[in-house]
């Protein structure tokens, strides 16, 4: 298949090839490719009967682990709209600022994120369309909100009425948002072209057939969410997505589903391993591991092949603006070891297509074996920031000596010696890895500032663990101020691994030879035992 | 090797989560009872869960297993107690 197609046509192609096989299942139901496609092209057609060339091509889907959130996705997909994901486990805060900045007409909401859809009715400016397939009658709604108009789950249009939209390559996909330094989250724009390459590839590397059995440990606001969902599809597989609360016991899950394809970040293996769920030859139908979304300790990759015995382990890596992942390695028990540095294994090679500049300070390319930042582009490079073209000239760039435009991660790696992997070795910034999130420390600085009104914030990531941090932690300059006061109005505006876990206030804080916050300095205080 | 009682185990997880809950700068719990979900009412989260775990095996001197422990009473007060103080009753 060519890049030209839309990111919807393979599941098209499915539900007519696979028609009563299972596609998903969600809430502990089964939807097969029929029912999800029916589902699908009803909210589809329910968009474009409204929908009119100034309207925002994008439709937000405020669905958490439900049959709607995966109808939603498809539906806005079908309608010829990219898809803007929303999670009422985030402070509806936060969502608010995401869907406001988003400028959506249209927003897809399930049952279990209705209680907090009133929020975003109160502060949004335009006349909205809400679709609520989960609900029957929408007559109270009408009457509490005049001004936004609402489509229950008997006024969705008929599946019938779909109309196949034009094929937009160059179309968004979805706006996802990362946490961004100045205090505002950044909604990354991937096109559909960035998508169906991405695609292409993983489909033929993991054989995926029918049969198949994907994990979904992924929230939908975390991009490595759409590998599960469109790697199944492409190819009639089934999507297996975990209740919030079965996703504390993975183990039970892979058993429960038997599942094929598992895809988590590091950190669920961590967690297994501690809990005593990776235990050897545990998990035979397992014929691919793979990880993603921080680094990967090689004893974790030891432990997860003991317990996964039949499957072939992948290290994944990839920044969202660079569409899920753009360099995997493939771990070999025998040589991986010896070509892991610090006991992470590396992050390995490009996908096709994707070139690769490991550069200096000034972008220019350094010496082979050194380190540098890693900058990349290619087919999966998406379009940039939404609405931010600030904030995109800073991070798509054209090196010196260069012809092409670059992304720019902000990764440390080191550049390989001949054909070795690419190792990652940390952040050139301040951003860190709290349980696979990305974080801005600055956002949260940001927000600390905000709330107690002193300049003097440094955010520092505590404790530290193999992947990254467990959380973080906040230091004032200043007086006590009261803390409950500050915790609060803090984490209202902040997901939970990002709220500190502890606020330290200090006369002064201490300062390096630049007069700039020592960050080493504080994080040796928390080394002593703070 | 100890033994212990549920209750000697509720002893334990209420003490934790109260100083869990202090360090986090939160309210104490007036109460803990035995159908409270930690998970659900947002009192632990999975890396909470991690912790109390590690703290558990810490306290009793013993590494317990608890992947037989069903995934749906697993962070539920009771059956969590119950299920810590029979493996430490067994050899």
């Amino acid at each position: 298949m060519t890049n030209d197609r839309a990111l919807w046509a393979g599941f098209m192609k499915s539900a007519e090839m696979f028609t009563g096989r299972p596609a998903v299942v969600a809430e502990g139901k089964t939807l097969t490719y029929e029912e999800l496609r029916e589902r699908a092209c009803r909210i589809a057609a329910t968009i474009q009967a409204y929908q009119d060339a100034s309207a925002t091509p994008l439709t937000a889907v405020f669905a958490y682990r439900s049959p709607t959130a995966f109808a939603g996705v498809l539906g806005s997909l079908l309608a010829g709209n990219g898809y803007v994901p929303l999670n009422r486990t985030f402070p509806v805060d936060r969502t608010q600022v995401m869907f406001a900045r988003s400028e959506c007409d249209a927003i897809v909401v399930d049952a279990g994120s209705l209680p907090q859809l009133d929020k975003l009715l109160e502060e949004s400016q335009k006349s909205l369309r809400i679709l609520l397939p989960d609900v029957q009658s929408v007559e109270t709604l009408r009457k509490q909100w005049p001004r936004h108009t609402f489509a229950g789950s008997n006024d969705l249009a008929a599946s019938s009425d779909w109309r196949e939209p034009e094929a937009r390559p160059n179309a968004i996909a979805y706006l996802l948002f990362t946490s961004g330094s100045t205090g505002i989250p950044k909604g990354v724009m991937v096109a559909q072209r960035n998508v169906t390459a991405f695609l292409d590839y993983m489909v033929e590397r993991y054989g995926i057939t029918e049969k198949d059995r994907l994990s979904q440990m992924f929230d939908m606001t975390f991009d490595l969410s759409v590998f599960d969902m469109f790697v199944a599809w492409e190819r009639g597989a089934c999507v297996c997505c975990p209740s919030q609360k079965a996703l504390i016991k993975p183990g039970s899950f892979v058993q429960e589903m038997e599942l094929t394809v598992w895809f988590s970040v590091p950190s669920t293996a961590i967690f297994m391993k501690q809990l005593g769920m990776l235990k050897p030859g545990r998990y035979p139908t397992l014929r691919f591991s793979l990880f993603c979304g921080e680094p990967l300790p090689v004893s974790s990759a030891s432990a997860w092949l003991e317990a996964a015995p039949n499957s072939i382990l992948e290290n994944l890596y990839g920044p969202t603006e660079l569409t899920i992942a753009c360099t995997l390695y493939r771990w070999d028990p025998v040589t991986s070891p010896d070509e892991s540095e610090l006991g992470i294994v590396p992050i390995g090679y490009p996908y096709p297509g994707m070139g690769v500049l490991v550069a200096d300070e000034t972008l220019r390319e350094v010496g082979r074996g050194e380190e540098g930042e890693l900058l990349m582009n290619g087919p999966q490079m998406s379009l940039g920031y939404w609405k931010d073209s600030e904030k995109t000239a800073a991070a798509f760039v054209v090196p010196p000596s260069k012809k092409d435009v670059y992304y720019r991660t902000g990764d440390r790696v080191r550049r390989p010696l001949g054909n070795g992997p690419l190792t990652h070795l940390g952040r050139i910034d301040f951003q860190v890895k709290i349980l696979g999130h990305r974080v801005e420390l600055g956002e949260i600085e940001a927000a600390v500032r905000k709330a107690c009104g002193s300049d003097g914030v440094l955010a520092i990531g505590w404790p530290a663990t193999p992947s990254g941090y467990g959380g973080v932690e906040v230091f004032i300059e200043g007086e006590s101020k009261d803390l409950d006061g500050l915790r609060s109005t803090v984490a209202s505006g902040l997901p939970d691994y990002m709220v500190p876990r502890r606020f330290h206030f200090m006369g002064k804080l201490p300062r390096n030879v630049n007069n700039k916050f020592d960050r080493k300095a504080v994080i040796h205080l928390l080394e002593e035992g703070l | 090797m100890s033994a212990a009682s549920p209750g000697d185990v509720r002893i334990f997880l209420t003490g934790f989560i109260q100083r869990r809950l202090a360090a986090q700068g939160q309210d104490p719990l007036n109460e803990l009872s035995d159908d409270c979900d930690l998970l659900l009412s947002g009192v632990i989260d999975s890396l909470g869960l991690l912790e109390l775990v590690t703290a558990v095996n810490e306290h009793y001197g013993r590494e317990i297993d608890f992947e037989d422990l069903d995934p749906d009473q697993m962070t539920i007060v009771g059956p969590f107690c119950d299920f810590v103080a029979d493996r430490m009753g067994r050899a």
